[in-house]
C-alpha cells in the first residue's frame, strides 16, 4: 500500500542506492561501506532537527506528557497493525503496521485535543486517561498471541539501523512539512503558548494553529518511534530542547541550539552504537544518553553564568 | 489621522444589547454602552460581574448575542484594538527576550531566523513610550510584575491601536509599579488618541484616573463621570455590601450600619 506511492519506486530503486554508492566511494570511513549506516545517518540529519524544533514548543509550553501519550498510542496502533497483518497474511496479502501506527496516533492526538477543549478536567487527567487506555488496549491485543510480541519489540525499543527506503521517504516528506510549518507557525505558536487571548487579539487563528501543532506532533512522534522506540520518543523530542533552553537567551537562540544539539547527539549516538566498543547497545538509548550528558553540561554552564 | 477620526463625531465602540451565556450561566445580559472616545473608561463591578467576559466578547473570544460595533477611522478602516491581558502567566525560565516577545506579536516571519529590522524599530519606539528604553535584550522571566505590565502595554501600543483594552493592569503590581503604570495611562490619556477600556477592581485608581465609569454587574447599573457615578448609593447597589476597598471616607457615610446584612446577601449571590 505504502509502496505504491508515486516516486517511491524511483527513490528506493535508484536515488537511495546512488546515495549509498556515493557514500562508499567518497567517504573515508568504515561505516560508509554499509548502506544501513548511511540510511541511519540520513535519518539523523532529517529527523533530529524536526524533533528538536517540536521539542522547543513542547518544553516551553509543558506538553511533554501530551507527546508521551501520543507515543504510547503506538502500543495500540502497532498491535492493530500486527492484527491486520495476520489477517492479511491469511488472505495471502500483507499489511504494513506503519499505517495503523500513524493513523491511530492521529486519532488519539485529536481526541485528546478535542476533549481538552470540551471539558473542565485538567489536561494532565485527560492525557492520563487516554495514555492508560491506549497502552492497555495495545497490550491486550499483543499478549493475546505470543507470535505478535516479537514483531512488537522493534517498536518498543526502535532501531535506527534497520530503516528501509520507505522509512526514509516518510521522514523526508515529514521534514518538508515541518520546515514549512515552522516557517509559518513558529512565531504564532510562541505567542499562543504565552497567552491565547493575546494571540487572538493579534489576529492569530488560535484554534487552527492548535490543531496544526497537534497534527505535526502526532506525525513526528510516530515517525520517531521507528528510530528511538516508544519508550524514548519523548527523550528525542525533549532533551535537546531542554539543553538548548539552558544555553540560549532568546527564542531564536533556543531553536537554533536545539537543532544543532539534536543533530549532533543523534549522529554521534548512531556512530557510537555502530562502533565495536558499544556493540549491541540500542541506538535510541545511545542517542538519548548522549543528549542527557549534554543536558547535564548545560546545567553546569547555566550555574556558572549566574 | 486619529484626531480626524475623533472630530468626525463617530464612536470607537458601540455595544448594544450584549448578552453572554456560558455553560447555561448568564454572565452578561443586555449590556448597552458606548465608551467615551479618546478617554479612559473604567469598568467596575464585583468579582464575577462579567468584566473580563465583556473584554473577551469585544475581542471575539466568547460567543454573544447583540452587537459590538467598532467605529471607523477617517480612512474608513475599522478601529484597531490593542489588548493588555491580566497578568501574563508563562514559564519564567523560558529563554525569551523582551524583543522576542514584542516581535512575536508584530511579525509572522519565524523568530528562529531573525527579528525583522522594521519590527525592531517599532518595538524600540513602543518600549520608549512606556519608559522602557533599551529593554530589548532583557529576559521576560526576569521582569518584575510592573515591568511586565509595561512591556504588555508596549506590545498593545506597537500595533497602533485606537482602542486599548486593559484587564486589571495593575493587579499584583507593587505600589511603585502601580503609580508608574498609572502615570503612563495618564500620559496616553492626555494624548487623546486612545479610547481606553480599563477593567479594575481598585476604585481608588478609577476615581483618580478615569474620565468615564461604567458600573457592571451582569448588566450596566449606572454610568457617567466618576463623581456622579461612584456615589455611595450606586456602589451599594452594585456591590450589595460595604465597599471596603474604597479609600474616600465620605463614601462610607450612611451605610456602615447595614454592613453585615448585605454581607450575607453577597455570599448568597456568589
Amino acid at each position: 500500500m505504502i509502496a505504491e506511492f508515486p516516486g517511491l519506486e524511483w527513490w528506493s530503486g535508484e536515488a537511495l542506492p546512488a546515495v549509498h554508492r556515493l557514500a562508499r566511494e567518497t567517504l573515508p570511513f568504515a561505516w560508509a561501506n554499509y548502506s544501513f549506516m548511511v540510511n541511519a545517518l540520513l535519518e539523523c540529519i532529517l529527523l533530529a532537527p524536526l524533533c528538536a524544533a517540536m521539542g522547543v514548543q513542547i518544553v516551553n509550553f509543558r506538553l511533554a506528557f501530551f507527546s508521551d501519550a501520543i507515543s504510547h498510542s503506538a502500543f495500540t496502533g502497532v498491535a492493530l497493525g500486527l492484527l491486520l497483518h495476520e489477517a492479511a497474511t491469511r488472505w495471502g496479502g500483507t499489511f504494513d503496521p506503519r499505517i495503523t501506527l500513524i493513523g491511530f496516533a492521529l486519532v488519539v492526538a485529536f481526541a485528546i485535543a478535542m476533549v481538552r477543549r470540551g471539558t473542565e478536567l485538567s489536561t494532565d487527567t485527560v492525557v492520563g486517561v487516554f495514555f492508560s487506555t491506549v497502552v492497555a488496549l495495545g497490550l491486550a491485543i499483543v499478549t493475546a498471541s505470543g507470535s505478535r510480541a516479537a514483531g512488537f519489540q522493534r517498536y518498543l525499543y526502535g532501531d535506527i539501523l534497520t530503516l528501509d527506503a520507505v522509512d526514509l521517504a516518510i521522514t523526508a516528506f515529514l521534514a518538508v512539512l515541518v520546515v514549512v510549518s515552522m516557517c509559518v507557525g513558529f512565531t504564532r505558536w510562541t505567542l499562543i503558548g504565552l497567552n491565547a487571548e493575546l494571540a487572538h487579539s493579534r489576529g492569530v487563528r488560535v484554534r487552527l494553529y492548535d490543531y496544526l501543532f497537534t497534527l505535526l506532533l502526532a506525525l513526528v512522534v510516530t515517525v520517531t518511534i521507528r528510530t528511538a522506540g516508544i519508550l524514548l520518543v519523548t527523550g528525542m523530542l525533549l532533551v535537546p530542547a531542554a539543553t538548548a533552553r539552558n544555553i540560549a537567551r532568546t527564542a531564536g537562540g533556543m531553536f537554533r541550539w536545539a537543532v544543532v544539539i539534536g543533530v549532533a547527539g543523534a549522529m554521534t549516538g548512531t556512530l557510537l552504537s555502530f562502533s565495536p566498543r558499544f556493540e549491541g547497545i540500542s541506538s535510541g538509548a545511545m542517542i538519548v544518553l548522549l543528549a542527557s550528558v549534554l543536558f547535564a553540561l548545560s546545567l553546569v554552564l547555566r550555574r556558572l553564568r549566574r | 489621522m486619529k484626531a480626524d477620526a475623533r472630530a468626525g463625531g463617530g464612536f470607537a465602540l458601540r455595544i448594544q444589547n450584549l448578552s453572554v451565556t456560558l455553560g447555561g450561566v448568564t454572565i452578561l445580559s443586555h449590556v448597552n454602552f458606548q465608551p467615551a472616545m479618546g478617554k479612559i473608561n473604567a469598568v467596575v463591578g464585583p468579582n464575577g460581574a462579567g468584566k473580563t467576559t465583556l473584554l473577551r466578547a469585544i475581542l471575539g473570544l466568547v460567543p454573544f448575542t447583540g452587537t459590538i460595533e467598532r467605529g471607523r477611522g477617517a480612512d474608513g478602516r475599522p478601529q484597531r484594538i490593542g489588548y493588555v491581558p491580566q497578568r501574563l502567566e508563562f514559564d519564567r525560565a523560558m529563554p525569551l527576550s523582551v524583543l522576542d516577545f514584542l516581535a512575536a506579536g508584530l511579525q509572522s516571519w519565524p523568530l528562529w531566523l531573525r527579528c525583522l529590522s522594521k519590527v525592531r524599530r517599532v518595538a524600540d519606539t513602543a518600549l520608549g513610550r512606556v519608559g522602557a528604553n533599551g529593554w530589548e535584550s532583557r529576559r521576560m522571566g526576569a521582569l518584575s510584575g510592573g515591568e511586565l505590565q509595561r512591556v504588555l502595554l508596549a506590545m498593545a501600543l506597537a500595533s497602533e491601536p485606537d482602542i486599548l483594552l486593559l484587564d486589571e493592569p495593575v493587579s499584583g503590581v507593587d505600589i511603585a509599579g502601580e503609580s508608574l503604570f498609572c502615570d503612563l495611562l495618564g500620559s496616553l490619556q492626555r494624548e487623546g488618541h486612545y479610547t481606553m477600556l480599563l477593567v479594575n477592581h481598585d476604585l481608588s485608581i478609577v476615581t483618580q484616573h478615569a474620565d468615564y465609569v461604567v458600573c457592571l454587574n451582569q448588566t450596566v447599573y449606572c454610568e457617567g463621570t466618576p463623581v456622579e457615578t461612584l456615589t455611595a448609593e450606586n456602589l451599594r447597589r452594585l456591590y450589595r455590601h460595604d465597599v471596603g476597598l474604597f479609600g474616600h471616607s465620605h463614601m462610607h457615610e450612611g451605610h456602615a450600619h447595614d454592613h453585615h446584612v448585605h454581607h450575607h446577601k453577597e455570599s448568597e449571590s456568589k
